[in-house]
């Protein structure tokens, strides 16, 4: 048999065909027999002799390596193939093992705009202590939620800081106090003095049942930017302006609606027609909010329904002041430009944000109050803020704590942190920094960081609750609901349809808020 | 003896990891999650049993069916819009005398390329106010009277205003998954027998009864395919809204989806025992409806006697 399968003939058809005989009667033995290799040559040989090929047979050349792994592997190729890479990747793996984090302490944050400031402070911070590394690592701002979350409920992969946004931050206090991922800072803020330091009402927004689970970040003042070029132009001196009604009555002179003029419509300021936080804005300068220091569900009150009431006509209906022509990237930036936005609701970080984006408005822009609701009332509010947490897994706790702050309330980090970023730091003393006293070319002259730390003190408590993100969402519905309402029925009924919606929204929440057995 | 055990033990042995794998990340993930379904829980730690009180919130809450009714709205939109476009562009695109094919094939399969999160941000823009591409094109092609019958001017902004959310998902969905679909369509097209066509053409049929009469019926098979995945898909979108919407759900929660609902109970709020309980209904939902089109839809093979086929052949010969 190994002679025929082995033969050193040429290929004729009649060798062909005995050879094809010989291989059709012997399988079923040679399988029996358990003799695959010699099955294996045979096939071969016969696809060797192709009529139009004459030589000497492959099988008499020295086989190769792999060919003959092949036929000793019982399993067939294809398993062979993928133990091999199996085996290949696995030792790549193992050759190439991950190097040991020598971070000392690590900071998650979602903000890329302070990611320059913090490398900095930390390379200052790293020089005054060695053997300390500071890794920060950013994260997308919803996406650092999520794995912040994983992070906690697998406990792997926690860093000792986390630099998050309020709202998501709320949402890791709830469950059972013991399950909450963050130390409470409240000794710490009462032993270090920065209890009497910091603006106290930013302290609201990170305390649950009691405990403050982060240092805050900023202070987010809101003022209004506008287009000081054109308001000049128009003869309007924005001192005159003392409140809403006020506001209002500028921004009849100013604005120009759909097909009322050739370079189309312009408004007094930009709001949003679906999003809550307008309204959001306007609701905690009235001295409401979504939650009280208890932790209640306040967002139905009469503070809530006045903004509302207020805020609307503002953005909807014939007389409508405000537009809604982009807030964020190119369509905000395009409507301000063009000069068809002439104001926006600013709080610290906006400022600086516009500052960057839209370089062409250097000189023509201004930061005014906020009108308010009443004369003599207050003038700003607040939108946003971030917190730094210490998470329960760090091994030096107060080594953790003293870099925390010294990222937030040392006077180089909180200069860094306002030149880099635009942030007014919650501790007061900073704000008398030199750095806090440049006046602006962008802003007309005017010292932005004054400008937001002379209301900065009467910025309200806004409080938080780890369903802070189904209120913000229900407030946002109840204004869209009711621009929409406005802008189909007018003011008739108007009053009793924001209250009735409210209403029935905030029961959505309390109903939710009962639920929590923890 | 040692020979035959090897030969038995080896097909397990390959199966192994697959079935470790499916043990560990199926099978036991569907067991718990059941398990978890009757508790509100916050994270994997705490954890406190309720009996059916999930499902009993879950019926009784406004979101939810907001959720279902935006779901049921999109997949509407999906098969009643998007499979009709997809065959109609493998029909066109099925031409013999159509040049450039494979280039318009691959131009309208392209999109389904750069996934649902590149889509979003991208329409984000095309559907901005103002500046927005789909405004100025309406802008351009719309009369003025028809823009006051319609209320959509340059100022529209379609992802902020509650009734024009849903259209805008759709029409993105649309655009994305137009030409995916188009790819079974047209590899049915080509797997109908041609001698069928040329039977109904010599019997007199014109192009609308033989796309009725016999495109249809050959493909079968495939639309009820499509049918059921663009169903089953539609049913689970969750990227395109929450990329796509800026603070999502969107204006009086018009975005918001049953996996968006989901997300933001399980993993937003923590309580993974009611999403759990919202993640079954879901599943029963979408096998039941899965189910119920497969039934409506009859038998999957067109079956076509040969006798028939003779009968029309011989009956027309004549005329010829």
């Amino acid at each position: 048999l190994a002679s025929i399968a082995r033969a050193d003939t040429a290929g004729t058809a009649r060798e062909i065909q005995r050879r094809k005989r010989f291989h059709r009667e012997l399988t079923p033995h040679l399988i029996k027999g358990g003799g695959h290799g010699l099955r294996r040559e045979l096939r071969l040989s016969l696809r060797s002799l192709c009529p139009t090929r004459v030589g000497p047979m492959p099988e008499l050349m020295p086989r190769p390596i792999v060919s003959s792994l092949l036929s000793k592997f019982r399993f067939g190729t294809a398993p062979l193939v993928v133990a091999l890479v199996t085996l290949l990747a696995g030792g790549w793996v193992l050759a190439h093992p991950v190097h040991a984090d020598t971070a000392t302490v690590r900071l998650w944050t979602y903000t890329p705009e302070h990611i320059k400031q913090y490398e900095a402070a930390a390379a200052v911070y790293e020089r005054a202590h060695p053997g300390v590394h500071i890794a920060i690592q950013q994260f997308e701002y919803r996406a650092m939620g999520t794995r912040l979350r994983s992070a906690f409920w697998a406990d792997l992969d926690v860093p000792e800081l986390v630099e998050i946004n309020a709202t998501v931050g709320a949402g890791f206090f709830a469950g059972p106090v013991d399950e909450v991922g963050f130390l409470d800072l409240r000794p710490l803020l009462e032993s270090s003095g920065l209890m009497d330091r910091i603006v106290k009402s930013r302290l609201a927004q990170f305390t649950n049942r009691g405990h403050i689970f982060g240092l805050p970040h900023d202070v987010h003042p809101v003022l209004i930017a506008y287009r000081k070029d054109i308001f000049d132009a128009e003869g309007i001196d924005v001192s005159t302006i003392e409140t809403w009604d006020d506001f209002v009555r500028v921004g009849r002179k100013l604005r120009r609606l759909p097909g009322e003029h050739p370079d189309g419509a312009r408004y007094i300021l930009q709001l949003p027609r679906a999003e809550g936080w307008g309204v959001e804005i306007m609701m905690i300068q009235n001295g409401g909010g979504y939650f009280d220091a208890e932790g209640h569900l306040i967002m139905d009150s009469e503070e809530a329904v006045e903004a509302i009431e207020k805020y609307v006509p503002m953005i909807a209906g014939p007389d409508r002041v405000a537009g809604d022509l982009g807030n964020w990237a190119q369509p905000m930036v395009k409507a301000m430009e063009d000069g068809r936005t002439l104001g926006f609701l600013a709080p610290d970080w906006r400022a600086r944000g516009f500052e960057n984006d839209m370089p062409l408005l250097k000189g023509k822009m201004a930061l005014m109050p906020l009108p308010a609701f009443r004369r003599g009332g207050r003038r700003t509010s607040t939108w946003g803020g971030s917190m730094l947490g210490l998470t329960k897994r760090s091994k030096d706790p107060e080594l953790v704590w003293d870099i925390a702050r010294f990222l937030y309330t040392s006077p180089e980090s909180c200069e860094t942190e306002w030149v880099g970023a635009g942030i007014l730091p919650p501790v007061r003393d900073a704000w008398k920094l030199p750095a806090f006293q440049q006046h602006s070319a962008y802003w007309s002259n005017q010292v932005p960081a004054q400008e937001y730390a002379k209301v900065a003190d009467d910025v309200p408590a806004h409080y938080m609750n780890p369903l802070m993100e189904l209120a913000e969402g229900k407030l946002g519905e109840v204004a869209a609901a009711a621009v929409r309402y406005y802008e189909e029925q007018g003011s008739t009924g108007f009053d009793a349809f924001v209250r009735q919606h409210l209403h029935d929204t905030a029961d959505v929440v309390r109903r939710q808020m009962r639920r929590n057995p923890f | 003896l040692k020979g035959s055990f090897r030969r038995k033990a080896a097909p397990y042995v390959f199966l192994l990891p697959f079935g470790l794998s499916f043990i560990v990340f199926t099978a036991y993930p569907v067991v718990r999650s059941l398990v978890l379904a009757f508790s509100i829980t916050y994270g994997p730690r705490a954890q406190v049993f309720v009996g059916f009180d999930n499902f009993a919130f879950m019926f009784s809450d406004p979101d939810f069916y907001r959720a279902v009714e935006n779901t049921v709205y999109f997949t509407l939109g999906s098969v009643f819009l998007q499979l009709p476009a997809s065959l109609g562009l493998a029909l066109l695109l099925n031409q013999t005398f159509l040049k450039f094919r494979n280039l318009f094939r691959f131009a309208f399969f392209s999109p389904y390329l750069l996934g649902p999160v590149f889509s979003a941000v991208l329409f984000s823009i095309v559907f901005a106010p103002q500046y927005g591409l789909f405004n100025r094109a309406l802008d351009w092609l719309m009369p003025g009277a028809l823009q006051a019958a319609t209320g959509i001017t340059l100022e529209t902004s379609w992802l902020d205003r509650a009734p024009l959310v849903m259209p805008a998902l759709i029409l993105t969905a649309l655009w994305m998954y137009a030409g995916f679909n188009m790819v079974y369509f047209l590899a049915a097209l080509q797997s109908v027998d041609k001698e069928l066509y040329e039977a109904a053409e010599v019997d007199g049929a014109n192009a609308w009864n033989r796309f009725l009469q016999v495109t249809i019926p050959g493909i079968k098979p495939v639309l009820v395919f499509v049918v059921v995945l663009s169903v089953i898909g539609s049913f689970q979108v969750f990227e395109l809204p929450w990329f796509i919407l800026r603070t999502p759900p969107g204006p009086e929660q018009a975005g918001l989806t049953i996996v968006m609902y989901l997300y933001q109970r399980g993993f937003v709020r923590g309580d993974l025992g009611y999403a759990s309980a919202v993640g079954w209904v879901l599943a029963l939902g979408v096998l039941a409806l899965s189910v119920a089109q497969l039934r409506l839809a009859g038998p999957d093979r067109v079956r076509t006697s040969p006798a028939k086929r003779t009968d029309v052949k011989v009956a027309v010969l004549p005329v010829r």
